[in-house]
């Protein structure tokens, strides 16, 4: 029973970062119907450019996060006004590719600028530990958990309760309508890829907190990523908050009761099962071809 | 009636293709005025040949986006080097089983096509699908050799020990010639009009009594069949299996091999396999500028050059346009 609770908890925590990642690419995907394949290495940018932040220009931890998501939300709103949304006409392939691309050439510059090595992020905040009952909960889990929450709540408050909410409920319904109504959908598209990498750019940063960083940590987290957005249903956004939850309770757990394997490998096999068995996943919508 | 419009110049154009015959009977005497590294750098860009045209059938002609390419590229490599090493084949004879396996992998990836899952699901989904081999790589390691790979004993044919780079490149050189003109005849064939009308209006062509799935299946398969030829070349070539050889920036490098060539186009993929091999050899001690070069390369690409460089070739001469390739 103790192992249990100490499992979920962990696995809560877990699951609150893939919520987070999952939720940041729904953003984008709700916005455009594209599928950022670069949002994993825009991830890491984010992380990297915090640790620039606090580490060479020695700024206070919340200052360096404001101005990391401030700089990766200029990058998405570029990507997406310079790169995307001149072929967002085109087919879905190029759309991929060129996000898979952006992505690939991120890389690259972090690793000439950083190079290979594994780097840390410091915490901000001493690394203590609570006792509840028999269970350990780390300021980790607490800080991860809270911040995210508090994104979530943000977010919910934004997207139910304010103007922005409804443009943006009114964009995903129909573009056309939209554009007749006065938006300026371009600009919207923008402004969301931006947003979008902005709470993958926070995400990185937590993330960082925990494992330490690389070059290579974006197909990491794309997949990972994926994997909770299937789970809960593309564009679905408390599906991707599910999503994540679940998938970061599933790693522990398998892994624990079944086999370590499963630590590794459940983000593929809920892709690959979901998408085989249930393709809108637990709340999204229709999403095959049916000839 | 409307034949003697499209199909009246289809002739001719075939046989102005036999000059295409003139590049491998150029490149024969290569190997005398190469070095070693250089001929390896050739040997390497005709190794991925073949994987790009395999690429190129699935992703430009089919027009499905699958990401699995690198899995059948490592099932393909792994095949041979399996048979080789753990039960004592020689490279010819695995040869076989692991163009068999790659297509195969093919089949099995072309499942949730056939069930309706397209575009980006299908792109996630594959893309899972070839994560999940390089563990399988990396994790089954009595048979694989795990993260620290499986060094291979030298290829043959026959007997003949392929142990100097231009032995290699004689083989290479047949099997690629092999899989580019049975390509060809597979494209300019009935299948290839089927895939041409799959991929301008799946709809369409199902309601015009183009079995679709049976198509679908077929294309996967010779596209994985033809990429695992080109695993088993890169076994023989480098000697060498690690698990880091099948990972995302291959799919990178496969993926900026089709785009720069030219998407649908099997001289696309030749063209995109030359120069994208011989790019980064010239970056190759500085971390970090390949996959830059390469990124921003695709991207211009897409922006600039939507049909890569065959595009450009087919302004020259018509001999280059693709007939079987509908933008």
């Amino acid at each position: 029973m103790m192992i249990l609770s100490q499992l979920v908890i962990s696995g809560i925590a877990t699951g609150m970062l893939y919520a987070l990642i999952a939720l940041s690419m729904t953003v984008g995907y709700r916005a455009t119907t594209v599928v950022n394949f670069g949002h994993g290495d825009m991830v890491m940018m984010g992380a990297y450019v915090m640790l620039f932040f606090t580490v060479s220009a020695g700024m206070p931890f919340l200052a360096a996060l404001a101005l990391a998501a401030a700089t990766l939300f200029l990058f998405g709103f570029m990507m997406q006004r310079g790169l995307m949304e001149p072929i967002i006409k085109g087919p879905h392939l190029s759309l991929a590719i060129m996000a898979l691309a952006v992505g690939y050439a991120l890389r690259g510059v972090a690793r000439i600028e950083w190079g290979n090595e594994t780097l840390m992020l410091a915490r901000p905040y001493a690394q203590d530990a609570f006792m509840v009952g028999a269970v350990v909960i780390t300021m980790d889990d607490l800080v991860i958990s809270g911040s995210v929450l508090l994104l979530l709540l943000a977010l919910f408050v934004i997207f139910n309760l304010t103007p922005i909410g409804k443009v943006i409920q009114a964009v995903f319904q129909t573009q056309r309508g939209a554009q007749l109504v006065g938006i300026n959908v371009p600009a919207f598209h923008c402004a969301m890829w931006g947003g979008g990498a902005t709470l993958g750019a926070t995400g990185g940063v937590l993330l960082a907190l925990i494992v330490p960083l690389t070059p290579d940590m974006g197909v990491w987290t794309l997949v990972r990523g994926f994997a909770a957005m299937t789970l809960g249903g593309f564009g679905s956004l408390h599906g991707a908050v599910i999503g994540g939850l679940l998938l970061g309770l599933m790693e522990k757990l398998l892994g624990f009761y079944a086999s370590t394997v499963f630590i590794d490998i459940s983000a593929y096999l809920v892709t690959i099962l979901v998408l085989l068995i249930r393709p809108q996943g637990l709340f999204g919508r229709h999403a095959t071809l049916r000839v | 009636m409307p034949r003697s419009a499209s199909d009246g110049g289809a002739p001719r154009r075939r046989r102005n293709r036999h000059v295409f015959w003139i590049v491998p009977l150029l490149l024969l005497p290569l190997p005398l005025l190469l070095d070693p590294y250089q001929q390896y750098v050739v040997n390497l860009a005709l190794v991925y040949v073949p994987v790009g045209i395999g690429f190129n059938v699935i992703v430009g002609n089919l027009g499905l986006l699958a990401f699995s390419n690198v899995a059948f590229f490592g099932i393909g490599a792994y095949s041979a080097g399996i048979l080789m090493v753990r039960l004592g084949l020689p490279w010819w004879v695995a040869l076989v089983p692991a163009a068999l396996s790659g297509g195969v992998a093919g089949c099995a990836a072309s499942i949730p096509a056939l069930r309706g899952v397209r575009m980006f699901y299908l792109a996630i989904m594959t893309l899972a699908f070839g994560e999940l081999m390089r563990w399988v790589y990396i994790r089954w390691e009595p048979v694989t050799g795990g993260s620290m790979g499986m060094a291979l004993p030298t290829a043959d044919l026959f007997g003949w020990a392929l142990d100097s780079e231009a032995r290699k490149f004689y083989v290479f050189l047949g099997l690629v010639l092999a899989t580019i003109v049975a390509t060809d005849r597979i494209l300019s064939s009935r299948f290839g009009r089927a895939f041409v009308a799959i991929k301008s209006d799946e709809l369409a062509a199902a309601a015009m009594g183009v079995p679709t799935n049976r198509y679908i299946t077929l294309g996967f398969a010779w596209g994985g069949c033809v990429v695992g030829i080109g695993g088993a070349m890169y076994a023989a070539l480098i000697g060498h299996l690690t698990p880091i050889a099948f990972d995302l920036t291959e799919l990178i490098l496969q993926f900026a091999i089709i785009m720069v060539g030219g998407l649908g186009s099997l001289v696309g993929s030749v063209l995109g396999a030359v120069v994208i091999t011989a790019a980064p050899e010239l970056f190759r001690d500085l971390p970090g500028f390949q996959e830059l070069l390469f990124g921003v390369l695709i991207i211009l690409v897409i922006l600039f050059l939507p049909r890569g460089l065959a595009s450009l070739l087919a302004r020259l001469h018509p001999v280059f346009q693709d007939r079987y390739y509908r933008g």
